[in-house]
């Protein structure tokens, strides 16, 4: 009888010491590799549908027109002149426009098969030089 | 003779240890409450490329009033992982910008190849839903790769 009674050596305890570094260890893990997707992007309102078409002085606005090649041409109000200008230059342009004349819109017509960048880019500079009246046209000849 | 170091040298009996025991429970406690108040939103994965933008601002709304449409480059149109018909965005935006409490932010999610004409209809559906504040999203552009262009 006193045979069977022999007590085991090993151990019977979970070692629990490390525990910690493990549960941490995955806690950082999870932190450093969850991305947040953002919300970010360049707003604007659009004009609401019930809004009465209002006219509006040709001298008050500055036609952008994107084209397909993504070149843009400025025309202003009544003068058919156009002036071919790049990215680089909108900025400057439009700032100059707002300083002269604060009720200014900026018009931009795209090309119904122009890519959706050369609009953005324009929209970029534009926002860029606080251009708060913006209307997005489709450029229909 | 005096003492070494004048009798100053009664030890403390408080443990010098900290108590080790309780950290794994906390660890996964924080895990497992971050696991819990994670949600995920499902969408299937759009291999899109968004425009880039200088001026790209971070949205301030919070998420459930943020709708999300995609413009894919054959003029798709997805709202929440549906494909919708161009024709059909307006009524189907129309209850959501209700539902929402006229706070409804549309992200406009467009391929940067896109032609305009898509774009063009998709904000005319949305103003036709009244839906008019909207983003279009890009990707933050620096003044290095601006110069290439």
């Amino acid at each position: 009888m006193a045979l069977l009674k022999r007590k085991s050596k090993v151990s019977d305890e979970i070692p629990t010491a490390s525990m910690a570094d493990i549960a941490f260890l995955l806690l950082i893990f999870f932190l450093t590799t969850t991305v947040f997707e953002e919300e970010k992007g360049l707003p604007i309102v659009l004009p609401e549908a019930s809004a009465m078409e209002q006219a509006v002085s040709q001298s008050n606005i500055i036609h952008f027109l994107v084209q397909v090649d993504g070149a843009v041409v400025i025309r202003r109000g009544e003068s058919q002149a156009e002036q071919v200008v790049s990215y680089s230059e909108i900025e400057g342009i439009m700032r100059q426009e707002i300083a002269n004349n604060p009720r200014i819109i900026a018009a931009v017509k795209t090309d119904p098969n122009s890519p959706y960048r050369h609009m953005i880019n324009v929209l970029d500079e534009l926002q860029k030089a606080n251009a708060e009246r913006v209307s997005l046209q489709l450029w229909e000849r | 003779m005096a003492k070494k170091g004048g009798g100053f040298e009664r030890k403390s009996k408080a443990a010098s240890e900290i108590p080790t025991a309780s950290m794994a429970d906390i660890a996964f406690l924080l895990l497992i409450f971050f696991m819990v108040s994670t949600t995920f939103r499902r969408e299937q994965p759009r291999h899109l490329a968004f425009p880039t933008a200088e001026k790209t601002q971070k949205m301030d709304e919070k998420r459930k009033n943020i709708l999300h449409l995609w413009i894919e480059p054959n003029g798709d149109v997805y709202i929440n992982d549906a494909r919708v018909p161009m024709e059909q965005v307006g009524e189907v935006v129309l209850p959501l910008y209700r539902a929402s409490e006229r706070a409804l932010l549309v992200s406009i999610r467009g391929d940067r190849d896109v032609p305009y004409r898509f774009v063009n209809s998709v904000t005319e559906e949305l103003r036709s839903a009244n839906a008019v504040r909207v983003f279009f999203h890009t990707d933050l552009e620096s003044r290095l790769t601006r110069a290439r262009r």
